[in-house]
């Protein structure tokens, strides 16, 4: 039998970090969970709920719900703002990690938003969970007072005394038993398509849209704040694609454009969607019957557009090839969403090096993952995962773990 | 019916076909960014989309019959955006090369035969051809800062050497003065040959790979003539 407490370092704090550590701390193993961004909850905490009249199993609840558990659980050690510097291994793991200063105090921050609203270069970063805190983080690679020590501006409005732009890097080890890797995945930045992403404000990605339904609960133009009357999606952007190195295909876009179309459409029912898609990639045993309904309620057009221009007034025109008529044809658009595809992330091959693993190669079938014992992966590190398949992995990964401090052959 | 409509009997595919073609088209996911991009697209029902997919699919007869290759451009934005590098204007001239000659399309069918006959597309003889060129030069020559301008028509050791597209000897003879008033402000040692000056290439855009050659041969034996080393080809 194992001798408990056990000790395990889980690295990442997206929703598969969170849910390998909250079962993990089920099970009677204390966690350190290192996270290298000043929040927890990765990717899926932006996501909004996608209710309708009747729940949609979407999952960004349970990431809420996971990130609370996480907070509230003393067997977890939240270590945010961490960059990992070197792994031992003699038996056991010693990581030794650097961790920024917190520049602002969580027990004194009351999340007014002060320093948020008056920074004057945008420095000053908010979560997306009331349990994240503090709420607010300074980017130090933006603050004026970090490159040239000329603004004060947020220490000064704090009404708490919260802030205070000065403190030195902690160094910190971390001794575990074993290791779980919940490196996540990027989204892909899709500047190199012919969409002006970047250069048309009403172009956004599908996280930056969950931002927006989040912050404003309605699907807002982001050049003059007014809501949308014709949204079109574009599905696959980044995803399924050669010429960028991504054949894959990113599994959670078709679920979860599909989810929020119609979210948007029972909340106005006016308002006209229109999605541009190759096929429709199901996922999950309820997910056909979310696609027959999608195909009454919504305008589906097979053919993915060549082109976007920027009218006058913030309105875009779409390029695309008409189904019925074959013709290329220009249409107008209030804002138009493109479903960016899930990439390794790149942070995963730092973390790769320090353990001497590797991941698996998206890009190719045969490209299984080769992980050193004591080593586990949870969540999308391993290939494109939604919330809910994230949960269930990080389930499994964290009873791997289980098995592996009982000693059982290989854990696995 | 038009033709985007028909249907098509898949009893008649054969995807083995054209598997020899390294066109890429296998790899098509029928995503429709070809067709939304397309210039041509919707013209008598042209879809490049559904090109690639009759030739992944070994439909011959059905291409070969198609005016679909005809439509196209072959101006080269669908393979600009195909997200599986598909080179579709190549695939599209393959499919030109399977008609048989006499059932190309008439004006490039006619056009090809005059130029394998005659060096041009018009069949424009050489007398003609050079009068031309000396009146537009003589016209040049009467415009302020271009006095004493000449053509120089087929001069040895020249240092560039430029075909001509039919058309500007044709209906478009002012077009010719453009080029020609930058060889001159430029200081360029340049010259056109008399015979076999035709920078249309119509072997290459109706797929016929003989003709192509032929026609490409004989520029390259007037730069071996004339002794040029740099050939300027503005087609």
């Amino acid at each position: 039998m194992a001798q408990f407490p056990k000790n395990v370092m889980v690295i990442g704090g997206g929703v598969a970090g969170l849910a390998t550590a909250l079962t993990l701390s089920d099970l009677g193993i204390r966690v350190d969970l290192v996270e290298k961004s000043d929040f927890l909850g990765g990717h899926a905490i932006r996501f909004a709920c996608k209710a309708t009249d009747e729940c949609v199993k979407c999952g960004a609840c349970m990431v809420e719900e996971k990130l609370g558990q996480a907070v509230a659980d003393p067997s977890i050690r939240l270590l945010t703002g961490c960059r990992i510097e070197n792994i031992e291994r003699n038996g056991r793991f010693k990581a030794d990690l650097t961790r920024r200063p917190a520049y602002i105090d969580a027990d004194k921050c009351t999340a007014c938003g002060l320093c948020y609203r008056d920074c004057p270069e945008g420095a000053v970063h908010r979560g997306y969970s009331a349990s994240t805190r503090p709420f607010y983080a300074v980017d130090v690679a933006h603050c004026l007072q970090f490159k040239d020590q000329s603004c004060r501006r947020c220490i000064e409005v704090c009404p708490e005394d919260a802030i205070s732009l000065s403190g030195e890097p902690q160094k910190l080890t971390c001794e575990a038993d074993a290791v779980v890797v919940a490196t996540g995945f990027d989204a892909f930045r899709p500047v190199s398509k012919p969409y002006g992403y970047g250069r048309f404000k009403n172009v956004v990605t599908s996280l930056e849209m969950e931002d927006i339904l989040r912050e404003n609960g309605a699907p807002v133009r982001p050049t003059d704040g007014e809501p949308a009357r014709k949204m079109a999606f574009i599905q696959c952007v980044g995803s399924r694609d050669a010429s960028l190195g991504h054949l894959w295909c990113s599994r959670i876009c078709c679920g979860t454009s599909m989810r929020m179309a119609r979210m948007l459409k029972h909340r106005e029912p006016e308002l006209e969607v229109t999605f541009f898609y190759i096929d429709i990639q199901t996922f999950g045993r309820d997910f056909d019957s979310v696609h027959r309904r999608i195909q009454e309620e919504m305008r589906l057009v097979r053919a993915i557009p060549g082109d976007i221009y920027e009218n006058e007034d913030g309105g875009l025109k779409v390029v695309h090839q008409d189904v019925d008529s074959g013709e290329s044809v220009k249409e107008d658009f209030d804002l138009v969403v493109l479903s960016v595809g899930l990439t390794p992330a790149e942070g995963t091959q730092e973390v790769a090096g320090l353990l001497q693993l590797r991941t698996a190669d998206w890009e190719n079938p045969f490209g299984e993952a080769v992980v050193p014992e004591g080593v586990f992966l949870a969540g999308a590190v391993a290939g494109p995962m939604g919330i809910a398949d994230s949960v269930a992995d990080a389930g499994r990964a964290a009873l791997e773990v289980r098995g592996y401090l009982d000693g059982k052959p290989g854990g696995k | 019916m038009k033709e985007a409509q028909k249907i098509i009997d898949l009893n008649q595919a054969d995807p083995q076909k054209f598997r020899s073609w390294n066109f890429l088209q296998d790899f098509c996911i029928t995503c429709g960014l070809c067709a939304s991009s397309c210039p041509a697209s919707g013209i008598d029902g042209f879809d490049p989309r559904k090109v690639v997919r009759m030739v992944s699919l070994g439909l011959e007869q059905e291409l070969v019959d198609s005016k679909f290759p005809w439509i196209c451009t072959m101006c080269g934005k669908c393979e600009e955006v195909c997200p599986m590098q598909i080179n579709i204007p190549d695939l599209v001239r393959s499919i030109r090369g399977l008609r048989d000659r006499d059932k190309v399309p008439g004006t490039l069918h006619k056009g090809l035969q005059a130029a394998l006959k005659t060096g041009n597309n018009l069949g424009l003889p050489k007398d003609d051809f050079i009068f031309i060129l000396e009146d537009v030069g003589e016209e040049i020559a009467e415009e302020p800062g271009f006095e004493g301008f000449k053509v120089p028509i087929d001069k040895k050791g020249a240092n560039v050497l430029t075909t001509v597209h039919n058309k500007l000897v044709n209906t478009q003879n002012e077009d010719l003065k453009h080029w020609w008033k930058i060889f001159y402000a430029a200081g360029e040692d340049w010259t056109i040959p008399s015979d076999n000056w035709e920078g249309t290439n119509w072997g290459y855009f109706t797929g016929d790979d003989e003709a192509m050659k032929t026609m490409t041969g004989r520029i390259l034996e007037n730069m071996r003539r004339l002794e040029v080393k740099t050939l300027l080809w503005p087609e």
